[in-house]
């Protein structure tokens, strides 16, 4: 049998040259890019590519012949399922099975995916467009999925696929619309192809000289330029992160990029109330600021869960809270699963650049109190809260940094390392507990890690045991007697995130920064069936011989290291990151601690109604209040008038004016006076009776600015500002989301002006209204499903309509063109014609014509364009 | 009342006259409408192809059909085969001296006659063709000092052959004027064609059969009638654009006159007529149009002629169609 050519050779040879070709270098371009994020794809981006261009090439030969589509298809899918169900049997293990069913997947994904691309540029006139609108859809899912986005990588990723896009659309036209008989066609196409490729070069390098500022813009939002806003002030990328109004918080991951800070500014002091149990050594405890329970496989990330089972975060805003006032959350302890061996520990914190909103504690905190900061140390420390904790007997910051020869906390080791080997099995535990704390990701890289967890841990026996297991690998020696791992916070891996980076972190470089030491630690713990966690926040050092129990925490002390449960103890922290050998870890000067003596007798809560800056009087709306630190909720808010005379003012962000406090700013007004002290409430007092009983005015020491209204409404602007900025996927979406809105539009188009037309058609109406919209309607319907009338007279067209579909189109025409054009009034017989017609011509039309051909005429644009336009003179 | 039944009655006659006219010449019903067109607009048909497409036996078989086989009774018909060698005074006449009354006398040609057959028109020299000229325009002819008034009812229909063919010389831009409408003859369809040489015996005697159907008072009351052809104030514009188009279109070298303008809307009112209507619709614009306008224009070349008057013709038909029908006042 004889198989008919659609395409000529010549046409067939066009195509792979011109469409073809470009088409598979985007292609192994794409699947380079797609290697670095996707861990599933295992850096073979060559074969792949392969795969796509086999594909695509015999497609294009392919459907050169008159071959059809569906068929061909189906019978390559069967061939699929052949091929598929024989690698299943001839396999041998099932680790073999499984990799060598992913690796044909993608190669099915790939062929056939390149084999519909080749069909839709061998037969389909608008693929073209479809294909290019898909490409760059996937391409800004890949860089929605990337954490550090420079502004190069965000034009390496859009500029092949928009050139190509517009190559494509163009080529693909020039190709169909060329005549293959008329020669010289090859030079033609090569000018053609020529000049379009000057031109494109000339405009989109034109286009990134002008919009270079908005690129580097884009690249701030995104993150990937904070190295050069912070070049002065460390490394490139640090575990904290610069606010806008200068404070700093922890940053919102511990993705494995860039190195670590080096910044030596002071960023918080605090009070730890936690010793050991001699009641005089301090026993200090990491701060926690977030947890990183889930893997994201895909980008190879950790995130924190806002879901994560028995969540145990506790995270208030101190800057919400009234001085005084106090904020608790009873169900983190609940949430902790750990009932033995705990007790409540507080701690007061004074932040000198943590952000105001920021709340960090060691775990588990449940509890936080705004306090005010001592009146000679306002300059240095902006606002300070106590928190308190749920925290176990056998926690500790003691784990890596042993202090040789101190013989209590050696003692405290072993005997914590006792009683922690108790706790040796997880039986009992809930399952989705263990689940979701156990869950690695299964391939092939992490399996080397599975291993080698295996190997180093085959001795010990208790989780524990492992735990110390792991350590010792990574503080173990080498063969020359060096350091096995050493810390570094330029690990030389590629800032791309990729599949392979704790791999090569864990057996060929050895070199990282926390992150790495505690992404690594993780796996090997959650290989071994052992729930664990990310913590992120600071190390604690203790530097203070003078002052027990006080911390100073430097930026460089952020931190992110493992949170190890045990069954009845609950988390304990673990850190095994080793220490970092060049630098020292030379004690900073401890300045003196904040601490606060005085006793608040009075603390009100409310908004200011008026503001006398001469006579220092204000005048405030009580809504809450303390006294003798006992608290007088109340639902009638009383006026008070303080005397503001020696009271200092401040703010979150450090001292104010009394001009600073405006009527309706939100204030809490706090006084130590004497003369409250005699005043002591009984116990019938209630908030009406101690309003009454107060002094007037009542001397006030400490009024601090919550938040004006001028602030909160900023505040909101920042955020929205923030929120836009950043969301820049978003936008993309949307814009891709409108463009496929307007298509689907384009396309509903012809389907709604016959709607339109219809529904006007049925209408009841005058005889002559009724029978214009009737022909007006039948005339549209017609030509839409491919019958135009062109140059036809309407009799005419009327007769072969009615010929074709058995109709009495003619007999109405014919009545309406007499409606028109004549004087003489409609008989009762035609005024009956013109009502009863419509509904029957139409159904008439419709029995004939398959609903699948009505559907596709209606699909087309074309014909709708066609019956609006008028006709021009040629 | 009486009025209404004599319209109806002659519209039917029209209708059995077409009907009669098909018994001899088969499918070419749209040439017939078009012949009784010119004939109710009180003009001259030109026909147009190649020899042996039915011409004269059309002309011959309209003009039995409304004379009757005696010239008595009915309309008077006449038959001329113009030749290169035809002169003038073989149509209209001439003079020759009566040896009697020893005068000249005045000897009529064949023009003086209801219903002419000029075959082969294009065959005679310009001097013969232009002899028409004043007949056809004005129903008389003056020879010397006197004017002869023709019969009221003259209708011509004259053939020619394909300018293109040898020996032909073309016609003068006024004589084409002068006629009304000009039809492209035709080969019949291959169904036609197969009855035709299958009954070819019968349609001979068909044509001997051909009996009268229509008076010449009722062609005079029809022609009467066709003044009254109610035409929409949008029909006539649509006229005016059709005229105006032609002169202002790139290829077109010399558009329609005014005087087409008018042939053109006698032409629609009789053609409406003869479609049993009382009124011109859209349908009759597009039908007569190419028929009364092309042998009117001049064109640059001929992609030219085969599309210009067509996209015309389509734009202004477009307007026409989706035009929103005006409440009555």
């Amino acid at each position: 049998m004889q198989i008919g050519r659609i395409h000529s050779w010549k046409k067939v040879t066009a195509q792979i040259l011109l469409l073809a070709l470009p088409t598979i270098a985007l292609a192994f371009y794409l699947l380079w890019n797609v290697n670095q994020y996707y861990a599933v794809l295992k850096n073979e981006w060559f074969t792949q590519g392969w795969y796509f261009a086999t594909g695509i090439v015999t497609a294009l030969v392919f459907y050169g012949y008159r071959f059809r589509f569906i068929t061909t298809a189906a019978l390559l899918f069967l061939v699929y399922f052949g091929v598929y169900k024989l690698l299943g049997n001839i396999t041998v293990g099932e680790f073999d099975a499984f990799f060598v069913s992913v690796q044909f997947l993608i190669f099915t994904f790939l062929f056939s995916t390149a084999w519909i691309a080749g069909y839709g540029f061998s037969r389909s006139r608008y693929f073209t467009v479809f294909w290019s609108v898909f490409l760059l859809a996937l391409q800004i899912v890949v860089v929605s999925k990337t954490t550090d986005i420079t502004a190069s990588r965000l034009i390496l990723a859009f500029a092949p696929v928009l050139v190509y896009a517009f190559y494509i659309i163009y080529t693909a036209e020039l190709i169909r619309n060329m005549n293959e008989d008329e020669p010289g066609f090859a030079w033609f196409i090569t000018k053609r192809l020529t000049g379009f490729i000057a031109l494109a070069g000339i405009v989109l390098f034109s286009l990134l000289l002008l919009f270079q500022k908005e690129f580097k813009e884009i690249e701030k939002d995104w993150g990937g330029g904070q190295g050069k806003n912070n070049k002065d002030k460390g490394g490139k990328e640090s575990m904290t992160k610069q606010n806008k109004d200068g404070s700093i918080s922890n940053k919102d991951q511990t993705r494995l990029t860039g190195s670590l800070s080096k910044d030596k500014r002071l960023v918080f002091v605090a009070h730890l109330d936690s010793y050991f149990p001699d009641g005089k050594t301090p026993n200090p405890l990491y701060f926690t600021s977030t947890y990183y329970t889930k893997f994201d496989t895909l980008t190879q990330t950790f995130e924190t869960d806002e879901k994560m089972p028995f969540n145990d975060l506790f995270t208030p805003n101190p800057s919400k809270i009234p001085l005084y006032f106090t904020k608790s959350d009873s169900t983190v302890i609940k949430n902790t699963n750990a009932v033995l061996s705990r007790k409540v520990v507080s701690t007061d914190v004074y932040k000198v650049i943590l952000s105001p909103d920021e709340y960090i504690a060691p775990s588990t905190a449940f509890y936080c109190q705004p306090i005010p900061v001592e009146n000679e140390y306002k300059s240095q420390f902006k606002s300070a809260y106590r928190a308190k904790m749920w925290v176990s007997d056998l926690n500790s910051a003691y784990f890596i940094y042993n202090p040789a020869g101190n013989q209590q906390l050696l003692d405290f080791q072993q005997l914590r390392f006792e009683k922690l080997r108790e706790s040796n099995s997880y039986s009992g535990m809930d399952k989705k507990f263990m689940d979701y704390y156990t869950f690695m990701p299964k391939d092939e890289d992490y399996n080397r890690i599975r291993e080698l967890a295996q190997r180093i841990t085959k001795d010990a026996k208790t989780p524990v045991d492992k735990m110390i297991a792991i350590r010792d690998h990574f503080t173990s020696k080498d063969e020359f007697d060096q350091p096995l791992f050493k810390y570094s916070d330029n690990p030389g891996v590629p800032g791309i995130p990729s599949a392979s980076k704790l791999n090569y972190f864990l057996f060929e470089n050895r070199k990282g920064y926390c992150a790495y030491f505690a992404g690594a630690t993780l796996f090997m713990l959650r290989s071994l069936g052992i729930p664990s966690r990310i913590a992120a926040g600071f190390l604690t050092v203790d530097r203070s011989s003078k002052n027990p129990g006080w911390y100073w925490f430097y930026a460089d002390q952020a931190h992110a290291w493992v949170q190890l449960y045990f069954k009845g103890y609950g988390w304990i922290d673990f850190d095994t990151t080793v220490p970092d050998a060049n630098t020292q870890q030379s004690p900073q000067p401890d300045g003196t601690p904040p601490m606060n003596t005085q006793k608040a007798y009075l603390v009100a809560d409310g908004t200011a109604l008026t503001v006398d800056t001469v006579a220092k009087r204000v005048k405030m709306k009580v809504s809450k209040m303390l006294y003798h630190d006992q608290n007088y909720p109340t639902d009638q808010p009383a006026d008070l008038v303080l005397d503001v005379s020696i009271a200092s003012i401040t703010k979150d962000t450090g001292a104010a004016r009394l001009s600073d406090v405006k009527t309706g700013t939100n204030i809490v007004a706090v006084s130590y006076a004497e003369v409250l002290k005699n005043l002591a409430p009984t116990e019938i007092d209630s908030f009406g009776s101690i309003v009454k009983k107060l002094p007037k005015p009542v001397p006030i020491d400490e009024i601090k600015i919550m938040e004006t209204e001028q602030e909160k409404k900023e505040k909101k602007e920042l955020a929205a500002k923030q929120s836009k900025s950043v969301n820049w996927v978003n936008i993309l979406w949307i814009t891709l989301a409108v463009i496929g809105g307007f298509m689907i539009l384009l396309f509903s188009l012809p389907w709604l002006t016959w709607q339109y037309l219809h529904a006007k058609a049925k209408s009841n109406n005058s005889v002559r209204q009724k029978a214009y919209n009737i022909y007006n309607a039948s005339m549209y319907y017609l030509n839409q499903l491919g019958m135009p009338r062109d140059f036809k007279s309407p009799q005419q067209f009327a007769q072969d309509t009615d010929s074709r579909f058995n109709s009495s189109f003619n007999a109405f025409t014919n009545v309406y063109q007499k409606l028109k054009y004549s004087s003489i009034p409609l008989s009762e017989n035609e005024q009956t014609l013109v009502k009863n017609f419509y509904p029957g011509f139409i159904s008439q039309v419709r029995k004939q014509i398959p609903d699948k051909t009505r559907f596709s005429r209606f699909l087309n644009i074309y014909n709708t364009l066609h019956y609006f336009t008028k006709p021009k003179i040629t | 009342m009486e009025q209404q039944i004599e319209i109806d009655q002659a519209l039917a006659n029209i209708q059995k006259l077409v009907d009669n006219i098909e018994t001899v010449i088969k499918g070419k019903r749209t040439q017939i409408q078009f012949i009784l067109t010119a004939l109710l607009a009180k003009g001259h048909i030109l026909m147009e192809d190649n020899p042996g497409t039915g011409k004269t036996v059309m002309a011959k078989t309209l003009a039995q059909s409304i004379s009757g086989r005696s010239n008595e009774s009915g309309v008077n018909f006449k038959r001329i085969q113009f030749t290169p060698d035809l002169l003038p005074m073989d149509l209209i006449g001439s003079h020759i001296f009566d040896d009697v009354k020893k005068e000249f006398i005045f000897k009529k040609g064949p023009l003086f006659c209801n219903v002419l057959l000029a075959d082969e028109i294009n065959r005679a020299s310009p001097k013969v063709q232009s002899a028409l000229l004043e007949c056809m325009a004005e129903n008389q002819i003056t020879m010397g000092e006197t004017t002869y008034k023709l019969e009221q009812l003259f209708f011509t229909i004259a053939t020619q052959n394909p300018v293109e063919m040898e020996g032909t010389y073309p016609l003068p831009a006024a004589q084409l004027d002068r006629f009304f409408i000009k039809i492209i003859f035709g080969y019949v369809d291959e169904e036609t064609e197969l009855s035709i040489y299958n009954n070819y015996l019968g349609i001979a005697d068909n044509l001997n059969n051909i009996h009268q159907v229509l008076s010449m008072e009722e062609i005079l009351f029809l022609q009467g009638e066709t003044e009254k052809v109610f035409v929409h104030e949008e029909i006539v514009k649509a006229v005016r654009n059709i005229v105006w188009d032609t002169r202002r279109h790139n290829d077109i070298v010399l558009g329609a006159s005014t005087r087409s303008g008018i042939t053109f809307l006698k032409c629609l009112k009789a053609f409406a007529l003869v479609n049993r209507r009382t009124f011109v619709t859209e349908d009759d614009v597009q039908t007569i149009t190419p028929a009364v306008l092309d042998h009117r224009l001049i064109y640059r070349n001929r992609d030219a002629k085969a599309k210009a008057l067509l996209s015309i013709l389509d734009k202004e038909m477009d307007r026409l169609g989706k035009m929103k029908i005006a409440e009555r006042a």
